[in-house]
């Protein structure tokens, strides 16, 4: 079966003014399937976020060859959107203008736009807050305009990008649920970059965990716990083994990382 | 030639920046080749090489050294009064309501009111001495002082004051141990503002209501079409307000180093 | 609402003019009953009210305010018209930052209105001279709040655009002119008062009508209480333009928690 994304011997260095260049991504090589939930984990600057961005479109890699279902990624596109950590909410506009944004670049027409933002706006648990602004909202509430905005353009793929790293303890909690149930009703394929082992198990159907930099794929794993996912499975054993084995592997990384951080 | 792409490369802002400066002065002094001046023109036409002759002639018998004292000291007396009086006025309005409500109105009318306006007043009142042009340098730079000042003291922390407060601090030492040191950047920044407006108010003073000063050179010259002098009047003023602005903004990075955000000054 | 109440909410409002009566009052009330003064000098409230009411109703104050109004307008408009690409320019390439910044805070830091005579000299006595002198002064503010306004633009809102494959038309508008707007307004706010001040040189310099002119020529005669009336109605004006503006900022930014240092 042909990977619905693929990525092979992706390399890029970023070289800033002034600066040694740096070498984020060094034959990195990954496959994701149609409808998967995949997570990224890492250390920090090991260039995760970076991939995402490469993935995304923004950013071209000096070598590799990337292909989401057949074709090659050349630069952003309708069928790819980014959920961003920092929210990246315009703090002008309103909820629902602010959930409209893709549709209105994509040139969807004014009511399909208003009806789409509505409903999105109920689906993220939003209802009643059409109106308001960014500066009115809690990080959660802004995250899940961040997350309808992605959704509203029907994309294939939603690329997370530490989501839910802004968040505190409890809303992150809450959240993940709610990325869950939503995920399932759209059947969307994921692509999900965290610091958190914990979080990256609970989520997802595999784990990718990347080297420190020059980022590469080093192991992925099998996430073999049941759908759908409840709250009861993090306290059980089985879960604990799979954080094990995630932070096995994951902890060489960090130990090389050593003094190499900074991004 | 890698030596050469890098040495431009690590420079390029200040490259450019003089750049720019060198190629306007070259381009301005260059005009009169280009372009053949008619004869009304050329009467107000002057070059920057002429301005920097005119400089050393002016220098060499004394003139602008006769004018700037005066103006000097119109500038320092009135600066001076400014700051030992928009400071505390800052200070004890950021620091009660009341007399920040009774004193408001006035503030802020005197500050969105330009001063020149008052120097008719200031002329009957006070002649075409020394004393107008100190007053309209004092009216312009008291209220960025000021405002400034207030701003600082009314924005700092609560948390701090009720520290300080717990430990039984008299308002006087709260004043002196949190109020001041976190207004320290405000105030800078106001002096920063003050300090163009003073030279402004020097200017225009003399302008108008003076017969000695650099301002008044400038309008002497101006009347008279000596076109160099008043550029080079209006130089040496420039002159002054880079590095007053400058040296202060210097200040004010370093005293500013502890604080998160961005104290916007314009 | 009890008394107390009302004043609790307007506080502020209430003091503010209970100051002002109460400065008018002792003023009047020093000069009339206490002190003797000479009228060369010193003038008190009623007089003024008396100029004032004569002023208002008469024609000459009321050209006069049209004819400054009328080259503020020019001058201003022109200071907005160029001002604002050029921040703009400036706050979107880098190179151009580099080369115009030193040249233009250089500009900005010097005493312009210096030139005052040599434009005169150059312009003639008028309109143009007036509006050239206006332009001067108020078109800095407009290009350094462009400048910083477009320059501070946030990048993670520039990126979002973009992965949603945005062009560069719809990052102008969706994001770097809403950003900047605030600064624009912010601007326009510094550029009045400094526009004014342009009038007034003008107008003291070499003219024969307009307010600034009518100050000063009732400075000259002696003739206090119109004096007063002439800078109070100036002063009402700058002060409601000033207080608009940033009544409109806020309207249009109550996102922006910034502390601004007028």
């Amino acid at each position: 079966m042909v990977p619905y994304i693929q990525a092979r011997n992706v390399v890029l260095t970023f070289r800033p003014k002034n600066r040694d260049p740096v070498t984020a991504l060094q034959g990195l090589n990954l496959e994701v399937g149609h409808g998967e939930f995949l997570s990224l984990v890492g250390p920090s600057g090991c260039g995760k976020s970076t991939f995402l961005n490469v993935l995304l479109g923004l950013l071209r890699p000096d070598q590799g060859d990337l292909q989401l279902g057949g074709k090659k990624i050349t630069g952003p596109g309708y069928e790819r959107a980014m959920v961003f950590q920092e929210f990246g909410l315009l703090p002008w506009r309103t909820v629902l203008a602010n959930v409209e944004l893709g549709m209105e670049l994509k040139g969807m027409p004014v009511s399909t736009r208003r009806q789409r933002s509505n409903e999105l706006t109920n689906l993220v648990g939003l209802r009643g807050f059409e109106h308001h602004y960014p500066h009115e909202l809690s990080g959660g509430m802004k995250q899940r305009v961040g997350l309808a905005r992605a959704l509203a353009t029907d994309p294939e793929v939603l690329l997370m990008d530490e989501p839910f790293a802004a968040l505190d303890a409890q809303t992150r909690d809450l959240m993940q649920a709610e990325l869950l149930q939503i995920w399932d009703r759209t059947k969307k394929t994921v692509i999900f970059v965290t610091h958190s082992i914990e979080e990256a198990a609970y989520l997802s159907d595999r784990v990718a965990v990347i080297t420190s930099r020059p980022g590469r794929a080093k192991k992925v794993l099998d996430i073999k716990l049941p759908r759908p996912r409840d709250y009861e499975m993090r306290l059980s054993p089985e879960f604990n083994d799979i954080k094990a084995d995630i932070w096995h592997s994951l902890k060489e990384e960090l130990i090389s990382k050593g003094g190499s951080d900074g991004r | 030639m890698t030596g050469v792409v890098n040495f431009y490369r690590e420079r390029e802002s200040s490259i450019l920046g003089i750049g720019f400066i060198v190629l306007f002065l070259v381009a301005w002094e260059s005009i009169p080749l280009w372009v053949s001046l008619p004869k009304g023109v050329s009467l107000f036409f002057t070059t920057p090489s002429q301005v920097a002759v005119k400089f050393y002639e002016l220098m060499a018998d004394g003139t602008i050294q006769e004018h700037f004292y005066i103006s000097a000291w119109e500038f320092v007396v009135g600066l001076g009064l400014s700051i030992a009086v928009g400071l505390p006025f800052g200070l004890i309005m950021g620091r009660s309501r009341t007399l920040d409500a009774l004193l408001d109105p006035y503030v802020t009318a005197l500050n969105a009111t330009p001063r020149l306006i008052w120097l008719p007043l200031l002329i009957i009142w006070a002649g075409i001495g020394v004393w107008s042009k100190i007053l309209i340098v004092f009216l312009g730079a008291v209220f960025p002082l000021l405002i400034n000042t207030y701003t600082g003291v009314k924005n700092v922390d609560r948390v701090l004051i009720n520290m300080v407060r717990s430990f039984g601090a008299r308002e006087w030492h709260v004043m002196k141990i949190v109020v001041l040191p976190y207004s320290v950047p405000f105030i800078v920044a106001g002096l920063r503002l003050a300090v163009g407006r003073a030279v402004l108010g020097v200017v225009v003073g003399e302008f108008f209501a003076a017969t000695k000063g650099l301002g008044a050179m400038i309008a002497r010259a101006a009347t008279a079409y000596q076109v160099d002098v008043v550029f080079v009047g209006m130089a040496i003023f420039m002159g002054i307000s880079l590095i007053f602005t400058f040296a202060i903004k210097k200040l004010e990075t370093n005293l500013s180093r502890w604080r998160p955000e961005q104290v916007k000054t314009f | 609402m009890d008394v107390k109440e009302i004043y609790q909410k307007y506080r502020r409002l209430v003091l503010g003019v209970i100051s002002l009566i109460s400065l008018v009052a002792l003023w009047e009330f020093a000069l009339t009953y206490v002190i003797t003064y000479d009228p060369f000098f010193f003038t008190t409230p009623s007089y003024i009210i008396v100029a004032a009411k004569e002023l208002l109703l008469g024609d000459r104050l009321w050209r006069d305010l049209a004819v400054s109004s009328h080259a503020f307008l020019w001058g201003f408009s022109a200071a907005v018209i160029i001002g604002i690409p050029i921040g703009a320019v400036m706050g979107w390439r880098r190179r151009v930052e580099y080369a115009l910044d030193p040249f233009l805070t250089g500009l900005y830091a010097s005493p312009l209105v210096a030139l005052a005579p040599l434009i005169i000299l150059v312009f003639g006595v008028g309109l143009t001279s007036k509006a050239v002198l206006i332009f001067l002064l108020s078109v800095f503010p407009f290009i350094f709040n462009t400048f910083s306004g477009v320059k501070s633009t946030d990048q993670l809102l520039v990126n979002v655009v973009r992965s949603f494959g945005g062009k560069e038309r719809h990052l102008y508008f969706k994001v770097i002119l809403p950003s900047t707007l605030p600064y624009l307004v912010a601007g326009a706010r510094l550029a009045i008062g400094r526009g004014i001040v342009g009038v007034i040189v003008g107008e003291f310099f070499a003219s024969s009508e307009g307010i600034g002119f009518a100050i000063a020529q009732f400075g000259d005669t002696y003739r206090l209480p119109e004096m007063f009336v002439g800078i109070i109605i100036l002063s009402l004006i700058a002060v409601a333009l000033t207080e608009a503006l940033r009544k409109f900022e806020l309207i249009i930014a109550p996102y922006r928690a910034d502390m601004e240092i007028r």
